[in-house]
């Protein structure tokens, strides 16, 4: 391009290619380009681009494209149908009520439960007894103390076949 | 006896927005070829170009009551296509730097199919087209987009002002600095 009158002319090539610009500015075109080539060839040239361009094939989709859509549909809608019966209210109050009978279940099972966790002051001994851990120590020094002055069967009951709280208070108190 | 009119595309959306999907495989059918025409020229991958239509198509069936009769569907359809085509070049661009001659195209991808035209009429040889596709390829975003609604998807300025959402003079002005930098381009390439 030469100079200011040849931009303003190339910026108007669109539309005189396609006929729409005013008579007055069609014939400044006119006028500029019979006494320009350079301006005239970039001209051709474009017209040539154009008429490539609209003379490009047109390309057609694949022959399976409308069934792989309609199958890409029709697994979304099964995904759909699932999401709503997961996102339902009634699915929601079902999941919760599961929710909290398993927790009442779990709670009614610790609470009955024979290996259930220690009651406070009591410890299972080793047979999965009860014993009171405080009264317990007291109970041996003083059946062991005891034990000298109670006769021979009496000490038979020292064994740790104690099975009982009230078997081991009747040690304490030296009575059968 | 006279054959019964054809639906216009905004009927065909309506019935499908009330519950027919017969009106949807219509509107496919109708668009497909097109759509993958306008989406192969950004992307010069037909199965990628395939890709996104389909994806388009799928966008048009779970979004379909976002369609207001206050544009023609061929616009919002276009839109849809245009902005996952862009989005694909992005994502690729970030993958990798194209030069020219990364370029290359498949001749089974750009095999000629029903222009529908005259074929003594046809400029076009593959050569030339190549060139041009490669070309339309390399112009900077705001053009190649413009030059593939107008120049090949033959598109009224009005329609793509509405796609773009951009003035009716802006799209014209951008048509002629597409074209002449498309120009360009081939001069460039031919040398």
């Amino acid at each position: 391009m030469q100079n200011t009158d040849c931009t303003f002319i190339c910026e108007q090539f669109t539309e005189y290619h396609e006929n729409s610009l005013s008579s007055e500015i069609r014939a400044q075109v006119d006028t500029h380009l019979a006494s320009c080539p350079a301006c005239t060839e970039i001209f051709h040239k474009l017209a040539e681009v154009i008429d490539t361009l609209h003379n490009l094939p047109t390309l057609k989709a694949s022959t399976d494209f409308t069934s792989t859509l309609l199958s890409r549909i029709e697994t979304l809608k099964q995904e759909t149908v699932w999401q709503k019966i997961y996102q339902s209210s009634y699915t929601r109050v079902a999941g919760y009520a599961i929710a909290a009978g398993l927790i009442v279940a779990i709670g009614i099972n610790i609470m009955i439960d024979p290996i259930s966790p220690m009651k406070s002051g009591l410890q299972s001994n080793f047979a999965g007894e009860q014993v009171n851990p405080n009264q317990s120590d007291e109970s041996l020094v003083e059946v062991s103390d005891s034990s000298a002055n109670q006769p021979a069967d009496s000490l038979t009951l020292q064994n740790p076949t104690i099975n009982s709280q009230s078997q081991s208070m009747q040690l304490v108190s030296g009575k059968k | 006896m006279s054959e019964k009119p054809l639906k216009t595309d905004e009927q065909l959306i309506a019935d499908f927005q009330n519950g027919n999907e017969n009106a949807f495989v219509e509107l496919v059918d109708r668009y497909k070829d097109r759509l993958v025409n306008f989406v192969y020229r950004f992307l010069h991958d037909m199965t990628d170009a395939e890709d996104m239509v389909q994806e388009t198509f799928f966008k048009v069936y779970k979004n379909k009551h976002a369609y207001r009769e206050i544009a023609k569907f061929s616009t919002w359809i276009y839109t849809i296509a245009g902005n996952l085509a862009r989005s694909e070049l992005r994502k690729r661009k970030r993958r990798k730097t194209y030069t020219m001659s990364d370029l290359s195209f498949d001749d089974n991808e750009f095999t000629p199919v029903d222009t529908g035209k005259d074929t003594e009429g046809i400029v076009f040889n593959s050569y030339a087209g190549e060139e041009i596709m490669k070309a339309i390829y390399a112009l900077p975003e705001p053009f190649k987009t413009i030059i593939i609604l107008r120049d090949i998807q033959e598109l009224s300025y009005e329609d793509i002002s509405t796609i773009l959402d951009i003035p009716m003079g802006t799209v014209k002005s951008r048509v002629n600095r597409a074209r002449l930098k498309l120009q360009e381009t081939l001069s460039y390439l031919k040398e």
